[in-house]
């Protein structure tokens, strides 16, 4: 099978750049939402964006007017019936996404492709009460996903190996470097990424170093583009602390991912990092 | 602070072979493992990080061999600096610093004293890593320090997930570098470092803090028993990842 026709589910900051991209590399594309005045917003970002990119020359006048002809916004979910694959792209939040792909099964093709942007969920748990668990797969795209190269292409424990290899190749024709990975809680980043932040935050709790001195060590010892606290105030302490919440439960209590109370701390007062103005840092 | 004008070198791993270079480059008179000139050395750096009843001694006959008030510098990736302090006749003079063979790709060196540690002998050993081109952070005494500790505990997640099959080894570094900026895959940042620092680090965060959450991979250490310990011996996570795919093929 060909992947032609490509359904998003969802219209926030993921799903409408993830519409972006598929429209960008001339995939016809439908974007739904519930709502519609959520869908039409995003469909006015996404074309502000591609104007600026033709502004910028990133574009040429026939890539632009095709990227925008190739989007199609609907609130109706059986408009995604011939979609080849469909990527859904909602909240973090199992039963949800469990019903959407219930849905989505009864109207779609029997060889469409069902993949989960999910970044923190079991891809094996979500594709468990559909008939054909084996034509789900997980794609965890990047934030901003037009820009970032990665896509983590996750194997649950049903998935047949024909889409796993349409979907690395389909990835491929997006311009992105796919890798494959088990349906493992933090998938590969999430997971290997973790001590960047739990171990700064116990080496600052232990009183080793200050965050400021944290941050310095890793950019200039480290070649780190940014340091773990500047980098948590940037993701916002909330965000983080639940990523690493989610695979230390994911891995049963497994200490390398224990989260500090520091952080509960943090959440609770309402330091969440920039979008509050202060988390290790002041912004003010 | 007086000037530098001898330095002596003791230990065989890449980090002393690194900061001899360093040293020469600098114009000071250096000695590589040569403690016979060691009573008109001004600085002396040992740097033994995985066999502590070696460290002990080289502790000991460094300071049979030099003037009881020379700074004695002390990679401090095994081991507390106040543990080696505790071997020493005059441990005021103890300082630990924690740097990979890397340095010479890094501007920074982290550098802890002791707590009997005499901030006079902090101050030259900061004097020294200025001389030799680097700028230093003064941090409070742990194993590994600060990015050496840091570092080591990502290589052993990427450790424990190619060990679990989770992605092969060049998926979890292209990962960790396209999906999260880093300047190297944790892998092949290792094989680049020496597997036997990264062992040694986890090992000594196990033993100094007790606590599960450092235990090295198992993977890990099977690789330095085999001698596979990075570029240095041509073989490392991707030699065995591809060693073992090829006796699956055989079989």
């Amino acid at each position: 099978m060909q992947i032609k026709q490509i359904g998003v589910i969802g219209s926030g900051t993921m799903g409408s750049g993830i519409a972006q991209l598929l429209v960008q590399s001339d995939f016809a594309t439908i974007m739904y939402d519930i709502n519609e005045d959520i869908l039409e917003k995003a469909k006015n970002s996404i074309f502000k964006r591609l104007d600026r990119l033709k502004e910028k020359e990133r574009l040429t006048p026939d890539q632009w007017s095709k990227s925008k002809a190739n989007l199609t916004l609907s609130s109706q979910i059986k408009d995604l019936q011939d979609c080849d694959l469909i990527i859904e792209v909602v909240p973090e939040k199992l039963e949800l996404k469990k019903n959407i792909f219930k849905e989505v099964e009864r109207i779609c093709q029997q060889d469409a492709i069902l993949a989960t942007n999910t970044s923190s969920l079991s891809v094996t748990e979500i594709a468990s009460s559909l008939n054909h668990s084996e034509s789900v797969v997980g794609m965890h795209f990047f934030n901003p996903a037009p820009l970032m190269p990665l896509i983590e292409i996750i194997k649950g424990i049903k998935t047949a190996p024909e889409v796993i290899d349409q979907v690395m190749n389909f990835a491929k024709q997006l311009h992105k470097s796919p890798v494959l990975c088990e349906d493992t809680p933090g998938f590969i980043v999430n997971r290997v990424a973790r001590p960047f932040y739990n171990e700064a935050i116990r080496i600052m709790k232990d009183q080793i170093a200050s965050p400021e001195q944290i941050d310095t060590i890793m950019k200039k010892a480290g070649n780190f583009k940014m340091g773990p606290f500047e980098l948590q105030d940037m993701i916002g302490i909330d965000v983080n602390f639940s990523s690493t919440k989610s695979v230390y439960q994911g891995f049963f209590g497994e200490s390398r991912f224990r989260p500090n109370s520091y952080q509960e701390r943090m959440v609770q007062a309402g330091i969440l990092g920039r979008k509050t103005n202060k988390g290790f840092y002041d912004y003010e | 602070m007086s000037r530098i004008n001898q330095v002596i070198i003791i230990g065989h791993n890449p980090i002393a072979k690194v900061l001899y270079e360093k040293c020469k480059r600098s114009g000071v008179s250096v000695f590589w493992n040569d403690l016979s000139q060691g009573i008109n050395a001004d600085v002396i750096i040992e740097t033994e990080n995985s066999n502590r009843e070696e460290k002990k001694k080289a502790i000991q006959e460094i300071e049979a061999a030099v003037h009881p008030e020379t700074t004695i510098l002390s990679t401090v990736l095994r081991l507390p600096t106040t543990e080696i302090a505790s071997w020493a006749q005059n441990p005021s003079r103890i300082v630990g610093f924690g740097t990979f063979a890397t340095i010479e790709r890094t501007g920074l060196v982290e550098i802890a004293p002791a707590l009997q540690t005499n901030p006079s002998h902090l101050n030259e050993s900061k004097g020294f890593f200025r001389m030799i081109g680097n700028v230093t952070e003064v941090v409070k005494d742990e194993v590994g320090l600060v990015f050496p500790r840091i570092l080591a505990m990502i290589i052993n997640e990427a450790a424990f997930a190619l060990m679990e099959n989770t992605a092969d080894a060049a998926s979890i570094d292209e990962a960790m570098k396209k999906g999260t900026n880093y300047p190297y895959g944790p892998l092949e940042w290792a094989e680049k470092i020496g597997l036997e620092d990264i062992y040694a680090i986890l090992q000594g965060l196990f033993d100094q803090l007790g606590e599960e959450r450092y235990r090295p991979a198992s993977l890990i250490k099977k690789l330095i028993y085999a001698g596979w310990t990075g570029e240095k011996a041509q073989k490392g996570f991707y030699y065995y990842q591809n060693h073992l795919r090829g006796s699956e093929v055989s079989e």
